[in-house]
């Protein structure tokens, strides 16, 4: 009995990976036209879905890519494209729509962020390959706004293979260029597999970031924590943070806001001129110099929480200090 | 060959020009968890492009080679059993010593039978029969991810296949910076006053001289630099404008070509140019093309695009970056064979 149950769930296996469409991963080479016109209509077919995920994420004077992965809007896009943690941006969709989105955390070391669309709606988006890994010689495809969003081209599609892995690279043949950067790196079923991350010496050496390595980090990322100290995203400089207030101390304790600066983090948080704050991330304010020590020991990005009394009510208010320098 | 130092991938001293730029970094030594797949396996791989022997027999016949002694200039197109074919008109240079391998077979002394400027098409012409033109009768727009093959190294005898797929919409390629006369304008009292003739410009090509006077374009009064763009803004590189000019005392009138703006004045280079390599020159202004990701350098264009049946889906006319090439699609070209043959025929009927 015990014998048979084991055969069953074996042939039952079999059955499975016979019935998963992507023989053609199996072999070493395509060996006839159906085998490329396999390929040809798995990849025709996963497209619609993968380009109306994949958007253009237009942050400063830049412009890379990034694709949606969960229909409120989360977004799995490169480091070295968000840059930080909290940083605003734009992001437009293939047919032009455009929507306000924020980033949340990333790895510097592996090229790996995550943002989200911060206005509420439903997105397109895709499936993440959590359980399959890609594998060497599958058959891939890229997408991304190469050199920008252009509304009567759309999205560039490129196919390829993996060529080489390791266990924090994917390397593809499918040729990438500025403005892909961060762009969606997809298999046969459509399934996400990688972000593009950067590009080799030589055309055919295309380096992507596996969805694993999104994985591993996943909880900081949502966190909008900044992970290691790799060379794609600079680490906020401690004494650099910028708040855009004025302040005077208050007999009664706390501190006045005197001054809101335009544009500041303050004035984005919704400070106010005359909001008495009592505290700031559970440390007393009694004066300008508490503000301004607190301050210095804080960094650009770093997400802090003020205590304050507004018309004699009291609140907490949560926001990210801004860059000095920015 | 595509050459790319390293350092111009250093992005932190390359200027930001509009896309967030790869950081490029030179491979790690192989580590022990790295696998790598065998490069005859992988897209540009021998073995690879067995599966696509059945087209190269048409890239073999429908393809031609145009060569400067031992040098490779462009590809073309063969479209007539009797010698004539299509290539990229602005890289040839002069036509008189090139010779033309179609198939296995080598001609000399082409003649320039028709150029269409505004696609960047020359038509060349041999003294040849029994070729075999390919087959433009596949007339719709290719959608992204479907095959196709190019040419790729050759040698004297045997065409190689690349291949590839579509990779965006067909749509138009303005010309960047707009279409130009090829002139510098002084504004002074009295009017536009030409200061300068760009070389190889239209303009030059009409005769125009320093010191003329612009008056009119196309019957249209100007007096302001601002009003010539206006007048330019909505025409197309290729397309003629009919200039009125003051020279001395005498009021004549001329026919000038319009250039796309960068291919007379040159452009800057962006960081994608910089990835990008060997691009062509003329690589903007045309009416329609079909995108794909078929890597070639620019002596890789001129030649035709085949799909799996080996019907000519387009002609490839302009490398525009490392992943971006430009091919006209074939119901653009199956036009263009009518409208060049009839031009040429008539011409030498004169």
């Amino acid at each position: 009995m015990l014998a048979l149950r084991i055969t069953l769930l074996l042939s039952l296996t079999t059955l499975a990976s016979v019935a998963e469409p992507l023989s053609i991963n199996q072999k070493r080479v395509p060996e006839s036209r159906d085998d490329l016109k396999q390929i040809q209509r798995l990849m025709q077919s996963a497209l619609p879905a993968a380009r109306a995920a994949t958007v253009c994420i237009q942050l400063g004077q830049g412009s890379g890519s990034g694709v949606v992965v969960s229909e409120d809007g989360l977004i799995m896009t490169a480091a070295h494209v968000t840059g930080g943690v909290g940083q605003e941006f734009t992001v437009v969709f293939e047919d032009g729509r455009e929507v306000k989105a924020e980033s949340l955390g990333l790895d510097s070391e592996v090229d790996a962020a995550l943002a989200r669309i911060v206005e509420p709606g439903k997105y397109p988006f895709v499936e993440i390959a959590r359980d399959h890994p890609a594998q060497l010689g599958d058959w891939v495809f890229a997408l991304g706004h190469s050199g920008g969003f252009d509304l009567k081209r759309g999205v560039v599609f490129r196919p390829g293979r993996i060529v080489r892995t390791t266990d924090t690279t994917l390397q593809s043949d499918c040729s990438l260029i500025g403005g892909d950067s961060g762009g969606p790196l997809f298999d046969l079923m459509g399934r996400l597999i990688g972000i593009h991350s950067r590009v080799g010496a030589k055309l055919p050496e295309n380096m992507h970031v596996p969805v694993s390595a999104f994985l591993r980090d996943w909880q900081g990322l949502m966190d909008a924590q900044f992970i290691g100290d790799g060379p794609f995203a600079e680490r906020p400089e401690v004494g650099k943070a910028f708040l855009g207030l004025l302040v005077e101390a208050r007999s009664e304790g706390g501190v006045v806001v005197k001054r809101v600066g335009r544009e500041s983090p303050a004035e984005k948080a919704g400070l106010k001129e005359g909001d008495i704050l009592l505290s700031v991330d559970g440390k007393p304010l009694n004066d300008r110099d508490g503000l301004q020590e607190w301050l210095a020991s804080k960094a650009p990005s770093d997400q802090v929480a003020f205590e304050l009394l507004r018309d004699g009510e009291s609140e907490t208010l949560t926001l990210r200090l801004g860059d000095r320098d920015a | 060959m595509e050459s790319l130092k390293p350092s111009l991938f250093d992005w932190e001293t390359v200027m930001h020009k509009g896309t967030i730029p790869f950081l490029a970094l030179i491979l790690a030594l192989p580590s022990p968890a790295a696998r790598s797949l065998e490069s005859a396996y992988r897209m540009g791989g021998k073995e690879m492009h067995r599966a696509f022997e059945p087209v190269q027999a048409f890239l073999q016949q429908g393809s031609a080679v145009i060569k400067r002694g031992f040098h490779e200039v462009i590809f073309g197109v063969v479209v007539s059993s009797d010698g004539y074919l299509l290539t990229k008109a602005s890289e040839l240079g002069e036509v008189g010593d090139l010779t033309i391998t179609v198939d296995d077979q080598r001609y000399e002394k082409p003649v320039l039978a028709a150029v269409d400027t505004e696609w960047d098409v020359a038509l060349l012409k041999v003294s040849a029969t029994g070729w075999h033109p390919v087959d433009l009768s596949r007339t719709e727009d290719l959608e992204r991810g479907e095959w196709i093959v190019a040419n790729g190294a050759t040698t004297r005898k045997y065409r190689r296949v690349q291949i590839g797929m579509v990779a965006a919409n067909t749509r138009e390629i303005p010309p960047s910076g707009g279409a130009v006369l090829g002139v510098m304008l002084e504004e002074e009292e009295e009017g536009l006053n030409l200061s300068s003739i760009t070389e190889g410009s239209g303009a030059e090509k009409a005769g125009l001289q320093k010191g003329d006077r612009l008056l009119a374009i196309d019957g249209t009064e100007v007096n302001l630099r601002e009003e010539v763009l206006s007048c330019l803004d909505t025409r197309r590189v290729g397309e003629s404008v009919r200039l009125t000019i003051l020279r001395g005392d005498e009021k004549i009138e001329v026919e000038v070509e319009l250039a796309g703006r960068t291919d007379i004045f040159g452009e800057s280079m962006t960081r994608n140019d910089q990835m990008s390599g060997d691009f062509s020159t003329r690589r903007t202004g045309f009416p329609r093309i079909m995108q794909h990701d078929i890597i070639g350098n620019r002596h890789f264009m001129g030649g035709p695009v085949l799909d799996l049946e080996g019907r000519c889906v387009g002609m490839n006319i302009a490398r525009f970056s490392r992943c971006e090439t430009y091919a006209i699609p074939a119901r653009d070209l199956a036009e263009l064979v009518d409208s060049l043959i009839k031009r040429s025929t008539m011409i030498s009927a004169d």
